[in-house]
């Protein structure tokens, strides 16, 4: 409150007040006001303070008017930024209705438009209903020019364009996906959890965005567009890519089990499904000129596919990062954030509103005790900081070993189980006619690795999360350390699975060969890695729903009808949001390992997330109960897109190496023929005008690259001074805001000493009135 | 609109649509919800006048610790008793459609238990006790508590905030937007 507006004000002058001298005071007070100090006073002249007007909120401003029709509501003006105009004339007396407009304003009429505008911002008054009518109605009744000619066409566009995009929203909202689910949600575990529901939702919309675009630029032509004709297989030379894909197309024999069906392979095997069945012929449409290059639009839609998830993702964490700078600057206000902020008013059952309490209670009490720790971290010891780095240094190493342990485990396993699955697939051929046992038991060490490694990333969690706590870290900081070994471990096991699979495919393969002979690489080993993706996306989900139905649920269950302490103890689960969150971008990041192989397994991924949220639902209401740590919405957001970024990351360099160096097979996929995929960008660019080449040919050299790289460095400086200068800015301001708070501090008690000096002189003089008028 | 149900006519639902963030559909979803809570008295009169205890059976209200603060708030009366309208400003006002400056005008005034429009000691006190029941903060964790909060937020050192101090640190707080509000 500046005091300068204040002045500007005009307010009726204060009776007994001149001789307190206080100028500044009086002339922002309307009489009614001092009526109103002269009463605090007597009660404490501390009080005064209270009614300065920079210390209330425009409620108490408003309850004031109803005493006194001239106050105006300029404070609206501070508190918003919105037009001068509206706040002035929002400003009118809003209790009685009698009086219409406060006479300065009624000079400038407004027009219709202004009053529209004034009308829709009645809602952010803190006033009753009865009273934003009487406003809606004094403003409609008030005198108003007409708008003419483009700007009522404008101001009319204005309103339509409102009262559309508020019908839009009001579909939107009715069929908005899950929006019941979520209010139960919220209700019983608070909006931390809900934020991962919401979560899953964003993954699956930008799971549908990835499929339409796929299914539009591949699989759709390859459906509509008649199949060009394709070589057929001369006998000169039995290893061109025309016979070794007729010879691929012959080797598999075509049996249609459904083991066969759920492993990827027999009739899925040459669907649209994976990378084998596109061609790498052009498709004419009419004659020559209309043409639909099928092999380009592949490696150009999984380009841009990568990018869209890259740009959804860092434009989702953005809003999060930018959140978190608007708290971080300064500092962050955890104990203003925990009581003013921590009550979710969503909450509606009994037993977790129970839960909240008790969850806030501890939270605070880890707040204090944290502050307490901080203090006892700084004179601890140095025995004692010895032996705790001895500790954490010993369990660190111990949870790399676990690591490592592990990693090898899964490569012996996964090469014993191709072992098995290549000889099986020998002596399968003579008997393929029944199901038998023998086909079982190659379906168990197909998915031997896959159940292998679900396996291990259900069990070692556990180990690690009572390994953390001999650490004796900061609860927050066992949360993060407990994810990230987590973390490790998924992404340790997909890359161990990446290995395998290159050490078979990455044979030379001779020029009079399909395929090499003496490795085990399959003919089409594009389509194998899919298929083993393919798998690996099933079992995952298939042991989420087991272990969610036929485990957990069992053991809640056990939780909720028994007393026995230990039964209890086995059955009682907490909603461990870091793990859940692993689990759903655990599946997402098979999906983009798996998208370059298998086009369609976005569609996998997108009925995998809409399941994964009924699944995930009945895990959080039926199985478990709310955990007793407050997981903040805020900061959740922000920590699942970092997770997600970090797979994302890691995701993308198999798949680029693969595309860039990778030798693709002869005898299937768009690129047969090819050294390595990318070669066909690079044909493609040899085939654009001359001019865009060298164009592009600058772009790549030194002339240009180090003045851009000098100027994006420049760029970068300046942006990092702005903000180094605004941060300075923030801490003058608020160094200023405390002295102007000291100033006014000692104004006041200036001035409450003053009229306290002042009553009691009158009072004074009073008495000796009173005396003298007995005395004579 | 499904007009021959509704106990509004047009106008009505268009004035409730304007000075409210609700559609008017959501309008009437929200009159269902108080209809609810006493159908035989909103029956007859649609702007009935329910008393506090009823408002509380309201299920986000009852087990809400400043439940009857936001009734006392949001009341026509002053006294905690709604009416339809006064349920509607509140759910608007809780609504995700509510900017942030009218979210913390009102709950400056939830938690300004003692009306003196400043969130002094007693009604921070108030405030976190109400929180934490039934378990109660020990008396030194308290003071301690309170003394970090006021270090944090008064910047004027008057012991206590102002609606200018509490606004500032709401507008730094991404967690009181997304937790002051209430699904309708």
């Amino acid at each position: 409150m500046s005091g300068g507006e204040k002045k500007k004000r005009s307010g009726g002058r204060g009776q007994g007040w001149e001789e307190a001298g206080a100028e500044f005071y009086q002339e922002s007070y309307p009489a009614a006001i001092e009526a109103d100090l002269q009463q605090a006073l007597q009660r404490d002249p501390a009080h005064i303070a209270t009614l300065l007007p920079s210390k209330k909120s425009r409620v108490a401003t408003t309850k004031r008017v109803r005493n006194e029709p001239r106050t105006t509501l300029r404070r609206r003006t501070s508190t918003r930024s919105r037009g001068a105009s509206t706040a002035r004339r929002m400003s009118m007396n809003v209790h009685d209705a009698a009086v219409s407009m406060l006479p300065d304003l009624s000079e400038n009429l407004s027009n219709e438009e202004r009053t529209w505008e004034e009308i829709m911002q009645i809602k952010a008054m803190p006033v009753c209903m009865a009273q934003k009518m009487q406003l809606k109605n004094q403003l409609q009744s008030a005198t108003k020019l007409r708008l003419q000619g483009f700007d009522q066409l404008k101001w009319q566009r204005r309103k339509a364009w409102q009262e559309f995009s508020s019908r839009i929203k009001e579909t939107y909202s009715k069929i908005e996906l899950w929006n019941h689910s979520l209010k139960k949600i919220g209700g019983n575990f608070g909006t931390g959890i809900v934020a991962y529901f919401l979560f899953i939702k964003w993954l699956m919309f930008l799971n549908i965005t990835v499929f339409a675009v796929i299914f539009f630029f591949i699989v759709l032509p390859v459906i509509v567009l008649e199949p060009p004709e394709s070589e057929s297989c001369g006998t000169s030379d039995n290893y061109s890519i025309a016979c070794c894909s007729e010879a691929y197309l012959n080797s598999t024999n075509v049996s249609n089990s459904v083991i066969e069906l759920v492993q990827g392979g027999g009739l899925l095997e040459y669907t649209l499904l994976f990378y084998g069945v596109y061609t790498s012929q052009i498709y004419g449409l009419i004659g020559e000129n209309v043409y639909y290059n099928l092999p380009l639009a592949y490696i150009c839609v999984v380009t841009a596919v990568f990018l869209m998830s890259l740009i959804a993702i860092v434009r989702a964490a953005a809003k999060g990062f930018k959140e978190r700078v608007v708290e971080g600057e300064g500092q962050f206000y955890q104990y203003c954030n925990i009581i003013f902020g921590g009550w979710d008013y969503c909450i509606q059952n009994e037993k977790s509103a129970n839960i909240k309490h008790k969850a806030l209670y501890n939270e605070i009490k880890a707040f204090l005790e944290a502050e307490k720790m901080e203090e006892e971290r700084q004179n601890r010891t140095r025995e004692e900081k010895i032996k705790l780095f001895l500790i954490r240094l010993f369990i660190n190493l111990l949870v790399i070993s676990i690591l490592g342990c592990a990693g090898i485990f899964l490569f012996y396993v996964i090469e014993f189980s191709f072992g098995q699955v290549n000889l099986q697939t020998i002596t399968r051929s003579q008997d393929l006619s029944y199901i038998s046992l023998n086909n079982i038991i190659q379906m168990v060490y197909e998915f031997l690795p896959y159940i292998c490694i679900v396996g291990l990333n259900m069990v070692l969690p556990f180990i690690f999360y009572y390994l953390v706590a001999l650490e004796n870290y900061s609860p927050l900081f066992v949360v993060r350390v407990t994810l990230i070994r987590t973390v490790f471990l998924r992404l340790a096991s997909l890359a161990v699975l990446l290995t395998s699979f290159y050490t078979i495919v990455t044979v030379k393969v001779e020029e009079d060969e399909c395929t090499s002979s003496s490795g085990r690489r399959p003919m089409c080993w594009e389509t194998f890695v899919g298929q083993q993706f393919f798998k690996l996306y099933l079992t995952d989900f298939f042991i989420q729903f087991f272990v969610t139905f036929f485990i957990n649920f069992p053991r809640s269950l056990l939780a909720h009808h028994t007393e026995h302490k230990i039964l209890r103890f086995v059955g009682e689960q907490e909603f461990n949001l870091p793990k859940h969150v692993l689990d759903v971008v655990y599946s997402q990041t098979i999906c983009w390992l798996g998208l370059f192989f298998t086009p369609l397994l976005p569609l996998m991924a997108i009925i995998g997330t809409f399941l994964m949220f009924y699944i995930k639902k009945f895990a959080c209401l039926v199985n478990c109960t709310p955990a007793s740590q407050v997981y903040r919405a805020s900061r959740s957001n922000s920590l699942f897109m970092f997770i997600l970024l970090l797979s994302y990351v890691l995701a993308i360099i198999p798949v680029s190496y693969i595309i860039a160096e990778l030798q693709p097979s002869k005898s299937c996929g768009p690129f047969r023929g090819y050294d390595t995929v990318w070669s066909l960008m690079i044909e493609t660019f040899m085939q654009f005008p001359n001019w865009l080449q060298s164009t592009l040919f600058f772009l790549g050299t030194a002339g240009f690259g180090i003045p851009a790289f000098v100027v994006l460095s420049l760029l970068l400086y300046y942006y990092y001074a702005v903000t180094v200068a605004n941060k300075h800015m923030v801490t003058v301001l608020k160094n200023q805001l405390i002295l102007e708070g000291h100033d006014k501090q000692f104004l006041l008690n200036r001035l409450s000493a003053f009229i306290k000096q002042q009553q009691d002189q009158a009072k004074y003089r009073q008495d000796q009135a009173n005396e003298l008028a007995t005395f004579t | 609109m499904g007009a021959g149900k509704s106990q509004f006519t047009e106008d009505e639902l268009q004035d409730y649509q304007d000075l409210t963030y609700f559609t008017k559909k959501e309008v009437l979803y929200a009159h269902q919800k108080f209809k609810a809570l006493a159908p035989e008295k909103v029956g007859h009169n649609r702007n009935a006048k329910l008393p506090m205890s009823k408002v509380l059976q309201y299920p986000e209200l009852r087990v809400n610790p400043f439940g009857d603060r936001i009734c006392k708030v949001f009341s026509s009366s002053q006294d905690g008793d709604c009416t339809f309208e006064d349920f509607l400003d509140m759910m608007s006002v809780f609504s995700d459609a509510a900017p942030k400056a009218v979210k913390a005008e009102h709950a400056f005034r939830i938690f300004d238990f003692d009306g003196d429009d400043m969130l002094g000691i007693g009604d921070l006190r108030q405030v976190v006790d109400r929180l934490t029941a039934p378990q109660r903060l020990n008396e030194t964790d308290m003071q301690q508590l309170l003394q970090y909060l006021l270090d944090e937020a008064d910047l004027d050192d008057d012991g206590a905030l102002s609606f200018a101090e509490f606004e500032h640190i709401i507008e730094k707080s991404s967690d009181f937007s997304k937790t002051f509000r209430i699904r309708l």
